[in-house]
């Protein structure tokens, strides 16, 4: 083969290669192209793809353009060069056989170029000029592919404003309606957005819009209804059109004409009320003085656009069950349609004039545009400043209360115990007269303890605080002829101690002519303890002060008969008593605890016995059975079961009641709707909608449940 | 009676319910006073146990409104004096109570309709579940177990005068189809119930019958 029709070879397959270059690139560009601008239509709520498809075709003829650019220069020479470039081994032989000049040696030539095959590398050089073009195609096809699964409307909150509207294929619309076009405009408030689609299925839009279906012809024949309701249909130029403006629920438009049917669903949007958060201040707080100046600020966000923003703020006073209020606004402020705002006020809490146990309630409250359906309200959580009452110490500054009296001496008879411990354990090394002094100081502290006892049986007595025994106790005990004033005083307390412990007057008036005042309360507490004498019937006649009393007493008692044994140096029979004083006190402790307000308190019903007695005979009424929980909810499984069913036989059918059920469960089962709607998709599209319907039928059955574990209800039943 | 016997009823260990058993259920949120009324748990539980046969837990359990918890009962009892402002937690499990086929019974503690509480109330429930409407006094609830023919009894505090000053005729409610999902009153049922239990034999009426209305009613419906 001479060396021109080899060169001749290769030039074929060059410009087979530029051309195949060219239609994958051109492919490639197409589909990036129009997968990009449907996802971004899609995202924009529009489902319209003519445009998309119109702007790709256009990308892709320049791009075939510039692609085959290269097939303009395949002439010989460049050809023989382009080979001599990948084959060094011709050594410009190549291009000198084929200048058409011609050469002297040509023989010569063709001898050494018949010596050098270029074919493998002109073949791999052509594959390498063909593979990105080819990636890029693929990629092409995966991103369309990829762009149709992106939801319409499925638009951020930042778009809802604009229409979304689904698109039905050509192929599947009745004559009549053939060319029908929706154009859709948005309310006023939300910015008049005017979205014009051939062929709509489905329009997502806001309450309030306007929808106006119109098509080619006459319109004679046709009606449209909504929900029942007939709608006109008139005639404008060449053309009918016919219009409808989004109420609050889901509804679908039918168009008939003769026995054929167009629907068309509008799926109303809701505008979201404003979302608000209060920025300062950050927390609730408590204050001991209002004074000064409080700052608020917060800000505010709308999906469609924002109209007024301000502060509102409520001051509680009192407590208990009297409470008065006062409230009021701060900081208004007019946002013309922004969608974002942040306000800020000052509150003057000199000016609200706080008293101490004041509550302030503030929070921010923003209202949107909507002047269809709305306007929306939003408000901030609130925050609370209280003004601390007098006396009242926040969580930093608390002072601990002092032990209260019974406290305090039961640490005072936990120290004597331990003190009479060691002494009667250092006993048998100690001299008399050394045990009788320690001893003796050890009972002069019972003595002062039983004091501080005998002061609180006193106090509860309704008597004076200063107790039975007013003088030193180092001090030699009075006889119990010369009784003291004070004496007399507490006579009248042991008096009416005895008395309700079962006493007569006369008992009284005797005790108290005979003993003293610190012998009568020590035969009270004997009694009351039943180590005396005379037994008190507590559980006949026992008052609540004696029954509170009665620990003390058993104390005050075996302090005593303990101070007694110690007075002689008997350490060891002295401790017995002293841990029944012991023990009592802290009977008493316990008897008396106060439990602050914070948990209510756990009263435990006593079923059995509210059950066995006092049972009332109520006229009770006729208990009916539980209906069944949704019957609704039932009605749509039917439903969907039998256009599953109707799916085989007449597909466009099934559609229109898949159409009708899913505009329906918008508002009662908005799961539901969803599910539909991606079956109703891969339907008209001609995909496997198995998956989907199943998905759906599923939901229907009510085989799906909300989210988390929460278990079953303890119901009676 | 020992110590040792007076203990021998159960004391659940849990707040949760156990299996066939009512709990009465508190709402405890974030704002407010929720606990102002801590006995009438108690009373309306000893109610339950001495007029009918429900199988009911010996004490009350408290609810955050924002838990999940709060979809174990199916009713739930919310007071106070003070605004309620509910966070987003609560609102939406509120919502969702109520669509679940919960019952929340909201009473005014202030027993004032120029009060706080009813108007915070009111505003948050109207956000979390829809605007309230008048109950008739035709409503099954005044007749689930005991008969009210005269519609919501009043309470001594209406009739002293205390509040607004107003003797309420009907109860508020918002509505899941024919279902009542909050119960709303203005008449003071936690002053007129909150005493403990022990202390209802001194009343010539018990005026806790009404509770054990709400109660049946939220258990039978």
């Amino acid at each position: 083969m001479r060396p021109l029709d080899r060169v001749m070879r290769t030039r074929r397959a060059l410009a087979a290669t530029i051309a195949t270059r060219a239609a994958l690139g051109a492919v490639a560009t197409v589909l990036l192209t129009a997968a990009f601008l449907t996802a971004a239509l899609r995202v924009a709520g529009v489902a319209t793809s003519s445009v998309a498809w119109l702007v790709a075709g256009v990308a892709g003829a320049v791009a075939l353009a510039l692609l085959a650019r290269p097939w303009a220069r395949l002439t010989v020479p460049r050809v023989a060069l382009w080979i001599e470039e990948r084959v060094p081994a011709l050594q410009y032989a190549l291009v000198t056989a084929v200048d058409p000049v011609g050469t002297a040696s040509a023989a010569f030539l063709e001898g050494e170029i018949d010596r050098v095959s270029w074919d493998r590398e002109a073949g791999r050089a052509m594959m390498r000029g063909l593979r990105w073009p080819t990636l890029a195609a693929v990629a092409g096809v995966a991103a369309l592919l990829l762009s149709l699964r992106v939801s319409v409307g499925g638009a951020t909150e930042h778009d809802r404003a604009i229409p979304s509207v689904t698109t039905t294929p050509a192929r599947d619309v009745p004559a009549p309606f053939a060319r029908l076009v929706a154009t859709v405009r948005s309310p006023a408030y939300a910015g008049g957005q005017v979205v014009r689609v051939e062929s709509p299925a489905s329009i997502g839009t806001l309450v309030g819009s306007t929808v106006v279906l119109e098509a080619p012809g006459s319109g004679e024949g046709i009606t449209a209804d909504a929900e029942d309701r007939p709608i006109a249909v008139h005639r404008v130029g060449d053309a009918w059109r016919t219009a409808v403006t989004v109420g609050a629920r889901p509804a679908v438009i039918r168009l008939r004409h003769g026995t054929v049917e167009r629907l068309v669903a509008l799926e109303p949007r809701l505008d979201s009320v404003p979302v608000v958060r209060l920025l300062f201040p950050t927390r609730d707080t408590v204050v001991r003085a209002a004074r000064g100046e409080l700052r608020l600020s917060a800000e505010a966000h709308d999906d469609i656009g924002l109209a007024t923003a301000a502060f509102e703020y409520i001051v509680s006073s009192g407590e208990g069950e009297s409470f008065k209020f006062k409230s009021g606004t701060l900081g208004a402020r007019r946002i013309d349609s922004g969608r974002d705002a942040t306000i800020g006020a000052s509150l003057s809490l000199d000016r609200l004039g706080l008293k101490p146990g004041d509550m302030v309630h503030l929070r921010a409250v923003a209202h949107d545009g909507n002047n269809v359906s709305g306007p929306g309200a939003g408000a901030s959580e609130t925050r609370v400043l209280r003004v601390a009452r007098a006396g009242e110490y926040d969580s930093i500054a608390v002072e601990g209360a002092p032990p209260s009296e019974g406290d305090k001496s039961v640490i005072s008879q936990r120290m004597l115990i331990m003190l009479t411990e060691a002494l009667d354990k250092r006993r048998p090394t100690l001299a008399r007269k050394t045990l009788l002094s320690e001893s003796r100081q050890i009972a002069r502290d019972e003595t002062r303890l039983r004091k501080r006892v005998g002061d609180i049986i006193f106090q509860r007595l309704g008597d004076n605080p200063t107790g039975e025994e007013s003088r030193n106790p180092a001090e030699a005990p009075p006889s119990d002829s010369t009784v003291s004033a004070s004496d007399s005083m507490r006579g009248d307390s042991i008096r009416r101690a005895t008395a309700r412990a079962g006493r007569t007057p006369r008992d009284v008036a005797v005790a108290d002519s005979a003993d003293s005042a610190r012998a009568a309360l020590l035969r009270a507490a004997s009694a009351a303890t039943g180590t005396g004498d005379e037994i008190l019937d507590f559980e006949g006649d026992e008052t609540p002060v004696i029954a509170i009393n009665r620990p003390l007493l058993e104390a005050y008692n075996a302090m005593w008969e303990a101070g007694r044994e110690l007075e002689q140096g008997e350490t060891g029979r002295a401790l017995p008593p002293m841990r029944r004083a012991l023990a009592a006190i802290q009977r008493a402790r316990q008897a008396e605890r106060i439990y602050l307000r914070g948990k209510p308190p756990a009263v435990v019903v006593d079923l059995a016995r509210v059950r066995l007695t006092g049972k009332d005979h109520g006229a009770a009424s006729t208990r009916l059975p539980r209906v069944p929980l949704d019957p609704a909810a039932a009605r749509r499984a039917e439903r969907l079961a039998a256009a599953i069913e109707l799916a085989s036989r007449n597909p466009a059918a099934a559609i229109d009641s898949i159409v009708m059920l899913r505009v329906e469960s918008l508002d009662a089962a908005p799961q539901l709707g969803a599910a539909l709607s991606e079956a109703l998709a891969a339907m008209r599209n001609g995909r496997d909608a198995t998956t989907s319907l199943a998905r759906a039928r599923r939901i229907a059955d009510g085989g799906v449940h909300g989210v988390g574990d929460v278990g079953a209800w303890s119901g009676v039943w | 009676m020992s110590a040792n016997k007076r203990t021998r009823f159960p004391i659940p260990d849990s707040r949760f319910p156990t299996s066939g058993e009512f709990v009465f259920a508190t709402a405890q949120y974030e704002s407010g006073d929720w606990d102002s009324a801590p006995l009438v748990p108690a009373n309306l539980i000893d109610s339950v146990a001495k007029y009918t046969s429900l199988p009911v837990a010996p004490t009350g359990a408290i609810v955050a409104l924002a838990s999940d918890d709060l979809f174990r009962f199916p009713l739930v009892f919310l007071t106070g004096h003070l605004p309620v402002r509910f966070t987003d937690a609560e609102r939406t499990n509120v919502r969702r109570f109520a669509d679940r086929g919960g019952m929340l019974f909201v009473d005014d503690h202030n027993h004032d309709i120029d009060g706080a509480f009813h108007k915070t109330a009111v505003e948050e429930l109207t956000r979390a579940v829809g605007p309230l409407s008048r109950l008739p006094n035709t409503h099954p609830i005044y007749s689930a177990f005991f008969k009210f023919p005269d519609g919501p009894p009043n309470t001594s505090h209406e009739l002293n005068g205390w509040g607004d000053n107003l003797v309420h005729s009907h109860l508020l409610a918002a509505m899941r189809g024919n279902r009542i999902a909050v119960l709303y009153s203005n008449k003071d049922y936690s002053s007129e119930w909150g005493y403990h239990p022990d202390n209802k034999r001194f009343l010539a009426i018990d005026n806790t019958r009404f509770g054990v209305n709400i109660i049946v009613y939220a258990l039978t419906r």
